[in-house]
C-alpha cells in the first residue's frame, strides 16, 4: 500500500525553491536600505509596490499558506478562515493593551511579553480550531464551506459586540473601534522597526511556514491529505482516519493563521473587526485560488498577485480615470478576478509552469 | 430506573423528548428574557410581525440560490446583486417618470426592472458561467463572487454612493399605510412582501411540476448527465436558472425598497442572509428555504427583542450550524 | 537549511537596523532629490496656468495627502469631504507661495480608505513613506482615523482628522502631538441635547445607537453629560445601517421613557426615525450631528419632521445674523461647493473635510523654502497648534492650543429643527 510506504522524499526542488524565494526577499530588503543609485523597490515598480505591500503580503502569505494545506491538500473549504486571523491578532491586542485582564500587569513591560502571547495565542487558536473541528468537520463540500462561513461571521460579531459585555463595563475588544495602542515587538532593547526590520520577520516567518507545509506535504500525512481530497471513502477503506487528519489539518491552518494575525496587530499596531469580515474570508479564498489550491508555493504568488493587483488600481487606475474613490479600481478587480478564474483555474503558477513547459517544447 | 433511562435512550422517543425539550427550554428562555423587559403579548405579536417581514425577503431571495444551486450546482454569491440591481433599476426608472408618474409609473418601472435584471443574470451566465462550465464548483463560486464585486462596483459607478428611496406600493407615497389590529403596527407594504412571496414560491412550484421547461429544468437537477441523455441541454438549462433567479432576486429588491432605503451595497447583506436560509433546506428545496427564510427572521427578530440587537446574526448564525449538523445525520447515511 | 535561512533574515535584519538608523539622519538628502526631480514635471502643467505673474522662484513641490471613506459604510460622510478636497484641489492649482516669495507647486493626493481601517492604513502609509506627503488631512469614521494616526505619529507628519471621537487626539488625557482635528465633539452634542431635555422637563430617554464606533462614541457621551442633567437612560440598543425592521421598538414601547435620542448617521437614522414615527408617535425624536446632511431629511421626508438636533451652523447658514463671524466663510463654502459639484447639498461633514484642509494650506504658505521635509512637517504642526485663533472655519470659531487640538467649546454647535424639509435654527429662546 503506498500510503504506509516510507516516503521517497526528494529535497532538491525544495531548497532550490526555498533559497530563491530567500534570495528575492533579501535583494528587494538590501534596495531598501542601500538604494543604489535612489533605486527601491517603490522606485522600480513605478510605486506600486512598497514596503507596506511587501509586509502585507508576507503576513497573507503565511495564512494563505495554512489555508492551502486545508482546502488544496485536505479538500475543506473554510469561508472563515479570516476568523482564526481575527483570533490570533486579537488576542495579542487585547493581551498586550490590557494585560490586566488576565491579572498579568506586571509582565506587560518585559520585551518577550509579546512574542510569548504569539506563541499562547497560536495554542489557543488551534485549540478553539480542535473544538470546532471535530463537529464541523464531518460536513462535507458545500455544507462544511456554510458552517465556516458561520463561524467566521459569528466569531467577527463577537469581535464588534466586545464579546457581548457592554463596553463601557469591561472593554475587551473594543467595539467598532478596535484596539489601537499595541506596542511593536522587540528583542530586548532592539526594536524590530522601523518598516524594514519588520519586514524581514515577517518574510522569516512566512518562509518557515511554507518550509514546514512543504515537509508536511511531502510526509505520510501529506499523501493522506491528498488521498483524502481525491475520495474521503476509498481512503477511509484503505485505513485512514480521516477525521483525523482533517483536523489536524484545520487546527494546523488555524495556527498558521493565528501566527499571521499576531505579526498584522504588531505591523499595524491597530485592530478593528471590519478587516476580520466575510468579505476579508473571501479575499483569502481567491487569493489561495489565485496561487493554486494544491500548491504551497501558490500562496506567496496568489497573494503578491492579488495585493499588488489591488494596490496598483487603487493607486493607478485614477489617473487614466478621472474616478472618484474606489468604484472604478473595484471593478476592474472583479473582471480580472473572473478572468483568471475562467483562464486559469488551477491557479497562476500551475498555468505558468504549463506554458513555460509548452514554450520549452 | 437506570434500564429505563437507557431504553428510552435508544428508543425513537429520545429523540422526540430531545427536540421538544430544547424547544421548551428555548421559549422558556426567550420569556424570561422578555419579562425583564417587560414584554407584554402585544410585543411578543410584533416582534412576529418584524420576523416574518424580513424573513420573507430572506426567503424570496433563497429561492434564487436553490434555484441556480439545483440546476448547476453553482453557489452564486451574485445573487445579492440582483436583489440590489432589482431595487436600484426600480427606484431609477420611477425617478424618471418614465411610465408617467403615480402607481402606472411604479408598475411600469417594477416589470422594466425585473425585465433588465433578469437580462443581466442571462447576460452574467453567458459571459462567466459558460465559459468555465467545466470547471470545478469552488472555481465557479469564485467567479460568482468576481460578478457581485464588479455589479456592485458599477452599481457604485452609476448611482452613487447615496441611499435611494422608493414610494410604498399602497400609497404610492413615501409614508405608508398601517393597520394597528390590537396595538401591533403592521405597515401595508408587510403584507405586499408577504403576498409576494407566497405567490412566487405558488408560481414556481406551478412551473417546475406543471411546465416542459419546469420538468427539464428538475430533470437537469436531479441528473445533468441523464437530462442530457434525454435531449435536454444543460447549457440551456443554465441560461433559464440564472434569468429566473435574477428575475426573482429582483421581485424581492423591489418589493423590500419601499421598507428599507436601497444603496449600491445592499446586496452583500442580503445574499448572505438568503444563502443561510437556503443552506437550511439543503440547498436543494424550495418550500423549505422559504420556511429557512421565515425562521431565520424570526430567529433573529425574537432574539435581538429579548437581547442586544447587535448579537442578532450570532443567533442567525447558531441556528444555521444547529440545522447543519441535524441534516448531516440524516445524510450521512448515504454515499458520498 | 532552515537554519540557514534563519541565519541569512537575522543577519539582514541587523543590518537593516544600523542603516535604518543612518537612513532616517539620511532620510531628507535622499526624499528631498527625488522631491526637487520631480519638481519641473509636475510644474510644468501648472505653470501654464500659474506664471501669469511674474515668475517667481520656484521651490520643492508641496503635498498634501487625503484619505476619506469616498465608498463603503461611511460614504454618506465620506463623499461631500472628498468632493470637498476636489474642489480644493482646483481652487489651489496655482500653488502656493511662501513668506518669502517663493512659489511651490500644490499637489493634493486624494485616495480613498472604502471605509476599512485597513485600507486607510495604508493608504496612509504609502503617502508617508513613499509620496513624501508634508501634511495628513486623513480619516472619516473615527474607528479609520485611530488605525492611521500611530502611523502619523511615529512618521512625526501632522495629521488632521475628520473622524470625531475625543480619543483621535488624546490617548488617557494626553494631547497627541501630531494629530488635530475638526469636526466638534460627541460630547458637545451630547450637552446641546441634555441641555434641551432639561428645558422640556424630560428625565427618562432611550438611546438608540448605530453599531459603530461613532453610535458607540455617542452613547458614551451621553452617558457622561445626561446624569449631570438629571436625565437617565431607561433603555439604549443598537441597530444596523441596513435595518429594515425594528425589533428595538418594543423595547422603547415597554420602557416608558419620555424621549428618544439617536446617535446615527444616515441612511441608519432616517430609517430609525421612520419607524420611531411609526411605533412612537409621541415621543419626541432627538438626533446626533451626524445627521447634518440634506440626506437624512430626503430619506424620510415626513418622519424627520419635528426633529431636533445640535448641528454646525453650515446647515443654517442662510439664518445667521450677518454679524456672526462664520457667516462669510459659509456662505463662500455653500457656493463654492454646488457650484462645483453641481447642485449637491452641502453637508457638515464635507465642512470638516474644508477646515481641514484649509489649516493644512495655511500652514504650508507660512513656510519658507529651504527647510527639508522634515522640518517642513514639524514646521506645519507648530502653525497649527500655535496660529490658529479665533479662526473662523465651517464647524466654529477654532482657537488650537497645545492642549486642545480641536479648538471648539461645545458652542461651535447650534440646535437645530426640522421644518418643512429644511434643517431651521431652534435657539434656546425658542424651546
Amino acid at each position: 500500500m503506498t500510503l504506509t510506504e516510507r516516503p521517497q522524499k526528494r529535497y532538491g526542488s525544495i531548497v532550490v525553491g526555498i533559497l530563491v524565494l530567500s534570495v528575492i526577499i533579501l535583494v528587494i530588503g538590501w534596495l531598501e536600505s542601500a538604494q543604489p543609485g535612489g533605486l527601491n523597490i517603490a522606485a522600480l515598480t513605478g510605486g506600486v509596490v512598497t514596503f507596506d505591500t511587501m509586509v502585507r503580503i508576507g503576513i497573507l502569505t503565511t495564512a494563505v499558506v495554512g489555508l492551502n494545506l486545508l482546502m488544496g491538500y485536505a479538500g475543506q473549504v473554510s469561508l472563515g478562515q479570516v476568523a482564526f486571523i481575527g483570533l490570533g491578532a486579537y488576542f495579542s491586542a487585547v493581551l498586550t493593551t490590557r494585560p490586566s485582564l488576565i491579572g498579568a500587569s506586571g509582565l506587560s513591560g518585559h520585551w518577550w511579553w509579546p512574542w510569548l502571547l504569539m506563541l499562547v495565542g497560536t495554542v489557543f487558536t488551534g485549540g478553539l480550531a480542535y473544538l470546532v473541528g471535530r463537529p464541523i468537520l464531518r460536513l462535507r463540500g458545500h455544507y462544511l464551506a456554510m458552517a465556516t462561513l458561520g463561524l467566521g461571521v459569528m466569531v467577527n460579531i463577537l469581535f464588534r459586540e466586545n464579546l457581548g459585555f457592554a463596553v463601557d463595563k469591561v472593554n475587551i475588544t473594543g467595539g467598532s473601534d478596535g484596539i489601537y495602542g499595541i506596542p511593536r515587538l522587540s528583542i530586548g532593547s532592539w526594536d524590530i522597526w522601523p518598516i524594514e526590520r519588520y519586514y524581514y520577520l515577517v518574510w522569516l516567518v512566512a518562509i518557515v511556514g511554507i518550509l514546514l507545509a512543504l515537509n508536511m506535504v511531502k510526509s505520510r500525512s501529506g499523501r493522506a491529505l491528498r488521498a483524502l481530497h481525491c475520495s474521503e471513502l476509498a481512503s477511509e477503506t484503505l485505513g485512514v482516519d480521516t477525521a483525523r487528519y482533517k483536523v489536524r489539518a484545520l487546527v494546523l491552518s488555524a495556527m498558521y493563521a493565528s501566527i499571521a494575525g499576531s505579526l498584522y496587530a504588531h505591523f499595524r499596531v491597530a485592530v478593528s473587526p471590519k478587516p476580520f469580515d466575510f468579505g476579508a474570508s473571501l479575499e483569502l479564498v481567491v487569493m489561495a485560488a489565485v496561487g493554486g489550491m494544491a500548491s504551497v508555493w501558490g500562496a506567496p504568488f496568489g497573494v503578491a498577485a492579488v495585493v499588488i493587483l489591488r494596490d496598483l488600481l487603487r493607486t493607478h487606475l485614477s489617473l487614466v480615470i478621472d474616478a472618484v474613490g474606489g468604484a472604478y479600481e473595484v471593478v476592474a478587480f472583479g473582471i480580472i478576478l473572473i478572468l483568471i478564474m475562467i483562464f486559469m483555474p488551477e491557479g497562476v503558477v500551475a498555468r505558468t509552469k504549463e506554458v513555460v513547459r509548452r514554450w520549452s517544447g | 430506573m437506570r434500564d429505563f433511562l437507557l431504553r428510552s435512550l435508544k428508543h425513537k422517543s429520545y429523540k422526540f423528548l430531545a427536540v421538544g425539550g430544547s424547544t421548551v427550554a428555548v421559549v422558556a428562555l426567550i420569556l424570561i428574557l422578555g419579562a425583564q423587559k417587560n414584554f407584554g403579548p402585544q410585543q411578543y405579536g410584533q416582534l412576529i410581525v418584524a420576523g416574518l417581514g424580513d424573513g420573507a425577503i430572506y426567503a424570496l431571495i433563497a429561492l434564487g440560490f436553490v434555484m441556480i444551486y439545483t440546476v448547476t450546482g453553482i453557489i452564486n454569491f451574485a445573487q445579492g446583486a440582483f436583489v440590489m440591481l432589482g431595487s436600484m433599476i426600480a427606484v431609477t426608472l420611477y425617478a424618471s417618470k418614465i411610465g408617467g408618474t403615480g402607481a402606472t409609473g411604479l408598475i411600469v418601472a417594477a416589470l422594466l426592472a425585473i425585465v433588465a435584471t433578469t437580462a443581466i443574470g442571462v447576460i452574467v451566465e453567458r459571459l462567466t458561467i459558460f465559459p468555465a462550465r467545466n470547471a470545478d464548483s469552488l472555481t465557479l463560486i469564485i467567479i460568482t463572487v468576481g460578478v457581485y464585486i464588479t455589479l456592485q462596483g458599477l452599481a457604485l459607478i452609476f448611482w452613487g454612493s447615496n441611499a435611494r428611496i422608493l414610494p410604498a406600493f399602497t400609497t404610492v407615497a413615501t409614508s405608508d399605510l398601517i393597520f394597528r389590529p390590537g396595538g401591533i403596527v403592521l405597515k401595508a407594504q408587510s403584507l405586499w412582501i408577504w403576498g409576494t412571496t407566497a405567490v412566487v414560491l405558488a408560481l414556481l412550484m406551478v412551473f417546475l411540476r406543471r411546465t416542459l421547461l419546469g420538468k427539464a429544468l428538475r430533470a437537469c437537477s436531479v441528473n445533468r448527465y441523464a437530462a442530457r441523455l434525454m435531449g435536454i441541454s444543460p447549457s440551456r438549462m443554465s441560461i433559464f436558472a440564472f434569468g429566473l433567479a435574477a428575475a426573482m432576486g429582483a421581485v424581492a429588491g423591489i418589493v423590500l425598497a419601499p421598507a428599507s432605503r436601497p444603496i449600491y451595497d445592499m446586496g452583500l447583506k442580503l445574499g448572505l442572509k438568503g444563502f443561510v436560509a437556503a443552506a437550511m433546506g439543503g440547498l436543494v428545496s424550495s418550500p423549505v428555504a422559504v420556511l429557512g427564510g421565515l425562521l431565520l427572521g424570526l430567529t433573529e427578530n425574537i432574539a435581538a427583542g429579548v437581547t442586544k440587537s447587535g448579537l442578532k446574526d450570532i443567533f442567525a448564525f447558531i441556528v444555521l450550524i444547529a440545522v447543519l449538523l441535524r441534516q448531516r445525520r440524516q445524510m450521512g447515511r448515504g454515499l458520498e | 537549511m532552515a537554519v540557514v535561512v534563519v541565519m541569512m533574515f537575522v543577519a539582514a535584519a541587523c543590518s537593516a537596523g544600523t542603516t535604518a538608523t543612518t537612513a532616517t539622519t539620511a532620510a531628507p538628502a535622499t526624499t528631498a532629490a527625488p522631491a526637487t526631480t520631480a519638481a519641473p514635471a509636475t510644474t510644468a502643467t501648472t505653470a501654464v496656468t500659474a506664471t501669469t505673474a511674474a515668475p517667481p522662484a520656484e521651490g520643492v513641490a508641496y503635498k498634501i495627502g487625503f484619505v476619506a471613506s469616498a465608498t463603503g459604510p461611511g460614504s454618506s460622510l465620506g463623499m461631500p469631504e472628498t468632493n470637498t478636497a476636489h474642489m480644493l484641489a482646483q481652487q489651489w492649482a496655482d500653488g502656493i507661495t511662501g513668506p518669502d516669495g517663493v512659489h511651490h507647486a500644490l499637489d493634493v493626493i486624494i485616495l480613498d480608505s472604502e471605509s476599512n481601517p485597513d485600507v486607510g492604513a495604508a493608504a496612509v502609509s504609502r503617502l508617508i513613506t513613499e509620496k513624501d506627503v508634508d501634511v495628513l488631512v486623513a480619516g472619516t469614521l473615527s474607528g479609520n482615523a485611530l488605525a492611521m494616526a500611530p502611523l502619523a505619529e511615529e512618521a512625526e507628519v501632522p495629521m488632521i482628522s475628520m473622524g470625531s471621537a475625543r480619543s483621535i487626539i488624546e490617548t488617557d488625557g494626553v494631547t497627541r502631538p501630531w494629530i488635530f482635528k475638526t469636526p466638534q465633539e460627541n460630547g458637545h452634542s451630547a450637552r446641546w441635547q441634555a441641555t434641551y431635555l432639561k428645558s422640556q422637563g424630560i428625565t427618562s430617554v432611550c438611546y438608540l445607537y448605530e453599531n459603530s464606533g461613532f453610535g458607540q462614541d455617542t452613547l458614551n457621551n451621553a452617558k457622561k453629560f445626561f446624569p449631570e442633567a438629571g436625565i437617565k437612560i431607561v433603555f439604549s440598543d443598537t441597530f444596523e445601517r441596513s435595518d429594515t425592521e425594528f425589533p428595538q421598538m418594543q423595547g422603547v414601547q415597554s420602557s416608558g421613557c419620555q424621549a428618544v435620542v439617536v446617535g446615527a448617521i444616515p441612511p441608519g437614522a432616517s430609517m430609525v426615525t421612520v419607524a420611531l414615527r411609526d411605533f412612537v408617535p409621541d415621543l419626541p425624536v432627538i438626533q446626533g450631528h451626524g445627521v447634518c446632511n440634506a440626506t437624512f431629511i430626503s430619506l424620510a421626508p415626513k418622519a424627520t419632521e419635528g426633529v431636533v438636533l445640535p448641528c454646525g451652523r453650515l446647515m443654517v447658514a442662510d439664518g445667521l445674523p450677518d454679524n456672526d463671524p462664520q457667516k462669510p466663510v459659509l456662505m463662500k463654502y455653500i457656493a463654492d461647493y454646488t457650484a462645483f459639484t453641481g447642485g449637491d447639498p452641502v453637508s457638515t461633514f464635507g465642512g470638516h473635510a474644508w477646515d481641514a484642509l484649509q489649516w493644512a494650506y495655511m500652514g504650508l504658505s507660512s513656510l519658507n523654502e529651504g527647510p527639508d521635509l522634515k522640518d517642513r512637517r514639524a514646521g506645519i504642526r507648530e502653525y497649527i497648534e500655535t496660529n490658529i485663533k479665533d479662526w473662523p472655519g465651517t464647524g466654529g470659531v477654532f482657537n488650537v492650543t497645545a492642549d486642545d487640538h480641536l479648538g471648539l467649546k461645545y458652542t461651535g454647535l447650534t440646535f437645530v429643527r426640522v421644518e418643512g424639509g429644511k434643517f431651521v435654527n431652534f435657539p434656546p429662546k425658542d424651546w
